[in-house]
């Protein structure tokens, strides 16, 4: 085999082709008796309204006001099945996006952009902008990053923490204002099933094109193709250390390049990721593997690494030295940022999983242990269990998770098919599934903002928030991705925190959103605590049952005695600010009362809507 | 559940809304009369246990350096007790003319030498995985062939110690999730910040109020089950901290805390034993030590992990002052690394490593367990230091010694070993 060049540009189209490939290869609508595609609610028990609210409670990050009417006109089938296809045009949120530049760059163009590990400070040196030996003596450390800054804003170059800004800023975008709202779901799963995370330095810049280009465009594909694209993405090849795993060598020999083998570049085998892949991304822990298949597999994936990629350090040196290389010697594969690098291949015959790769095999051999890993039984089982605790409980049904697996067998993995399955088997309808999620701090604000339908201009201090409840995005260290159960989310520390997000957001005291509790009830103020807890608590919960709710609640919120109270509190206090006695201060302090009891409204309606997102019946889906 | 009404509201204003709402309920009643005053606590004993993520180098951290079968297999990692080979990096800390402590654990020496600190070497699990999350999932269960057990190690600890008040502070995790060892039954809390664990409200005092016994509610009333317990805990707690100064706290004796998330962790676990809240066991963890890449030796990657949790540690010690007698800290890993170094300048998932345990009733100043010779035969599967000591019985010997509990076939349900005598005989 020799060398496959693929031009960027001739990628991106082969990419688009096999998306669209895998679009109509499956499209469900061209089967036959999909009109027959049937969810079975009412054998549930469930009212078309209940049904919707469900449906939507799992495959959306939250109705928006009015959604369930809309979705019980369109057909719960339809709206599903239209979310499958995720072809809706998205136009608002593409202009919402256009105001982050970063989100367009290929990784190359963002390792020249955003240099990390203080390249701008070696770059600047050797454009003669800064003296090596005040940047040794650090003397002047704000004059320092004064030069350093400006050097940056003159050759184009920006700070990471800017790239990272503007990625969990679109990722919050797309959740809260996505019509594609099915895929922007699974996009969630698959990333926290590869997860990978910021936390690690290596990885952290690729990031962002890793769910842009890997994992949002394959969320409703084939299995076997998001697990091949995962692999090969510098995003997994450098979080799990595939990317310097090699065949062992002398430590005394050379390199490849004829250089002595630097420290950093001493070769040798590293199980990181073949041990992950078959516990966390296929198999499953118990999925019949031993060690010695880790170790196996892990040779069987030597010499697959990341393209050198930047116009630094000796990077163009590295790409002309594998372009010489493999003009002359077979072997070598370059598609995008993946290559496969055959003199860093383990050439001996392995045996995985009782498979044999022959000695002398190259890329290939990897292809091949995708296919055997994706179609192995207990990756069905390993992933339909994982779909079946996102969508319908976190212990689910045996006879579910099995109808499941049988879809996934029979249609080659493919994702949209094992949903479908889902969403027709009576266990998704059931008592054991509805309202028996717990939103991850994630879906708590997200819904929050669909819920009320919530402005966001920044959505960094939203950000803050979610993290603050115990959801740092993009950075779950381990690579098992988060927990994906209530018993994880919830604890006393967190859930405070909930309560607080709830009244922080409600009160309009979190930067960067803007929320207009008015606009929801036609500009009109609730006439008391229980109305405004019927209206929003309506939109907000609308499977619990609200007169339960309000009976719990309204007697502390209507309570005469309290609203005695509140109102005998705030006058005494604007009286005695305004020193009682004569009757021009008594006027003034009249006035004062009345805007001080418009603002009391105002308190009480955020308290209200601040408390119902705080409440238990928030927290579930 | 539902009876476990366990404090009082402070306001009448609560019982009122239950009462509008359908009479009130009799354990309402009952839980009325039921008045406990909210601490302070008696003096309790507490354990301290650090969880290092990512599974530490056993061998690095403390070097079995006269044996030359490591010197072979990690010849960009070995390190030396000999100041002059150390080639002007610090050499390692002789103990016993047998192990040396990486030099960035210097803290730890004094405390070693003056017979208040152990170490355990060899210590890990009898189940061979080399999988973090599952030898994680197994340790912090505590029992490692038994994927299905709900509950931790920790929580069965709290649970089994005689103590006759109960406090929300009993176990106290300062992560911000509950960690798999605090699972189960015991009410258990996780907080990463102590001055956060208040309801932020804002307006005047009455609606204050209102919102604050209206949440209370809500959590007491909704379905029985996860949040309507971790919803009593939240406002116990709540309750409880509200009594002291916690935003302006000076660590004691002019302990310096690195400012790192386990200095954090461990300054607020200090806190909380001098307010006397009732605590008794706390749990902190510590990443990073997942070393497949450029591990470094004097300094580098291990070298700056061993610091930060060698000086949080000896911080949080000399902070505790006449605490000290109360507490007992102990460390814990999942696994230990390869006695090779990989190929690219780290060591790869192995078996037995290290940890540490300090108190005044530890038996310190010894290097307990059985590290034998590093040749090839003596290695698991040919690669790994063997597990010659079972987590369980170093666990369940400092649990038992220092909580006062005696029932292990809960605390380590199928163990039956022996002790290693890692602590003093009970007075």
């Amino acid at each position: 085999m020799s060398i496959q060049f693929i031009r960027r540009g001739i990628l991106v189209i082969v990419i688009g082709c096999v998306v669209q490939t895998m679009l109509s290869s499956f499209w469900f609508t061209d089967r036959p008796g999909y009109k027959k595609l049937k969810f079975p609610y009412k054998a549930a028990g469930l009212s078309p309204e209940v049904a919707a609210a469900h449906l939507l409670s799992r495959f959306t990050f939250g109705a928006t006001p009015g959604q369930i009417d809309q979705v019980v006109q369109e057909g719960l089938e339809n709206w599903f099945l239209k979310q499958l296809e995720a072809k809706y045009p998205d136009d608002s949120l593409r202009m919402m996006l256009r105001q982050y530049d970063a989100l367009y760059l290929s990784n190359t163009q963002i390792v020249d952009m955003y240099p990390r590990g203080g390249r701008e400070v070696r770059m600047a040196i050797k454009d003669g902008v800064l003296n090596k030996d005040s940047v040794d003596k650090q003397t002047d450390k704000k004059a320092y990053k004064v030069i350093v800054d400006q050097y940056m804003k003159d050759r184009g170059l920006k700070p990471q923490q800017e790239l990272y800004k503007q990625f969990i800023s679109q990722k919050i975008l797309r959740a809260a204002y996505s019509e594609n709202q099915l895929q922007e779901v699974m996009t969630s799963f698959w990333f926290n099933h590869f997860n990978v995370a910021m936390v690690k330095n290596d990885c952290a810049e690729f990031i962002p094109n890793y769910e842009r280009d890997i994992i949002r465009p394959r969320s409703l594909a084939k299995f076997e193709d998001l697990l091949v694209s995962t692999a090969k993405s510098p995003a997994m090849l450098y979080y799990l250390d595939n990317f310097s795993s090699a065949v062992a060598t002398d430590t005394t020999k050379k390199d490849w390049k004829g250089n002595p083998q630097k420290q950093k570049q001493l070769q040798g085998l590293n199980e990181n990721y073949a041990r992950e892949v078959m516990e966390l991304h296929t198999l499953g822990v118990d999925g019949g593997y031993s060690q010695a298949d880790v170790t196996e597999a892990a040779k069987v994936l030597t010499g697959w690494t990341v393209y050198p990629m930047g116009d630094f350090d000796n990077m163009d040196n590295a790409r002309q030295k594998i372009s010489a290389d493999s003009s002359k010697n077979p072997g070598w594969v370059h598609e995008g940022d993946f290559l496969f690098n055959p003199r860093r291949h383990d050439m001996t015959q392995k045996v995985v999983l009782g498979h044999i790769f022959y000695a002398g095999g190259g890329y290939e051999e990897g292809l091949e242990l995708f296919h055997i890993l994706s179609h192995h039984p207990s990756t069905a089982r390993f992933i339909c269990r994982e779909i079946a605790i996102r969508f319908a409980n976190d212990t689910p049904a045996t006879s579910l998770v099995e109808k499941m697996t049988k879809t996934f067998v029979q249609s080659d993995g493919d994702i949209r098919a094992v949903l479908i399955t889902l969403v027709s088997s009576p266990e998704f309808w059931s008592p054991q599934a509805i309202q028996e999620k717990i939103k991850s701090p994630f879906e708590l604000a997200i819904s929050s903002v669909r819920s009320l339908n919530v402005h966001i201009d920044d959505p960094n201090a939203l950000n803050n928030w979610i993290g603050r409840m115990g959801e740092k995005i993009y950075n779950y260290q381990a690579p098992t991705g988060f927990p994906d159960k209530g018993l994880y989310w919830i604890n006393t520390g967190s859930l405070l925190n909930r309560m607080n997000f709830g009244l922080a957001f409600a009160g309009g005291r979190i930067q960067g959103i803007t929320v207009d509790l008015l606009s929801l009830n036609n500009r009109h103020e609730p006439e008391s605590a229980a109305a405004a807890l019927e209206i929003y608590g309506r939109l907000l919960i609308p499977l619990s049952d609200a007169l339960q709710m309000q009976k719990r609640l309204s007697p502390l919120l209507n309570d005469p005695a309290l609203a005695q109270k509140v109102s005998a509190a705030a006058s005494s206090k604007i009286i005695s600010e305004n020193g009682a006695g004569n009757s021009d201060s008594l006027r003034q302090a009249s006035i004062a009362m009345t805007q001080q009891r418009t603002k009391q409204n105002n308190t009480m309606l955020a308290q209200v809507v601040g408390i119902l997102i705080g409440s238990p019946e928030f927290q579930r889906r | 559940m539902a009876t476990r009404r366990g404090f009082i509201k402070g306001s009448g204003l609560a019982l009122i809304g239950v009462g509008l709402a359908g009479g009130i309920p009799a354990f309402a009643m009952k839980a009325a009369l039921w008045k406990k005053k909210i601490g302070p606590y008696k003096k309790t004993q507490t354990l301290v246990c650090i969880f290092q993520r990512g599974a530490m180098d056993g061998l690095m951290a403390v070097t079995p350096f006269t044996d030359n079968n490591l010197m072979v297999a990690r010849p960009n990692l070995f390190m030396t007790a000999a100041a002059g080979l150390a080639g002007g990096n610090a050499p390692l800390i002789d103990l016993d003319g047998r192990f040396g402590l990486h030099p960035m654990f210097k803290g730890f020496e004094p405390l070693f030498r003056d017979g208040r600190l152990a170490i355990v070497h060899g210590i890990g699990s009898p189940n061979n995985t080399r999988s973090h999350f599952d030898a994680q999932d197994y340790m912090e269960s505590g029992t490692p062939f038994n994927k299905g057990t709900s509950s931790g190690w920790l929580n069965r600890a709290a649970g089994l110690i005689p103590s006759e008040q109960k406090t929300p502070f009993q176990a106290v995790s300062l992560t911000s999730a509950l960690p798999r060892s605090f699972y189960g039954d015991t009410p258990c809390i996780a907080i990463s910040n102590l001055q956060d664990f208040a309801l932020q409200l804002r307006g005047n005092p009455m609606s204050i109020k209102s919102a604050s016994t209206s949440f209370e509610d809500l959590y007491d009333q909704t379905t029985p089950g996860l949040l309507q317990q971790a919803g009593k805990e939240s406002f116990d707690a709540i309750k409880l901290l509200k009594q002291s100064d916690i935003k302006n706290y000076q660590p004691a004796n002019q302990a310096v805390y690195p400012s790192t998330a386990l200095g954090n962790a461990l300054k607020q676990i200090a806190q909380l034993i001098k307010m006397d809240v009732g605590l008794e066991v706390a749990f902190a963890e510590h990443g990073g030590w997942d070393t497949h890449f450029n591990q470094g030796t004097a300094t580098g990657i291990f070298a700056n992990n061993a610091a930060d949790l060698s000086n949080s540690i000896t911080a949080f010690w000399t902070d505790l002052g006449s605490y000290q007698d109360e507490v007992v800290v102990m460390t814990m890993t999942e696994f230990g690394r390869t006695v090779h170094q990989n190929g690219t300048g780290g060591t790869d998932h192995g078996r037995a490593s290290c940890n540490f345990i300090l108190g005044n009733k530890v038996r310190g100043g010894k290097v307990h367990g059985n590290v034998l010779a590093l040749a090839v035969e003596n290695l698991e599967e040919g690669r790994d230091l063997a597990v010659t000591t079972d987590f369980r019985s170093v666990f369940s010997e400092v649990a038992d010694n220092h909580l006062g509990i005696n029932d292990d076939h809960v605390l380590f349900p199928d163990w039956a070993g022996s002790r290693i005598g890692v602590m003093k005989k009970p007075d």
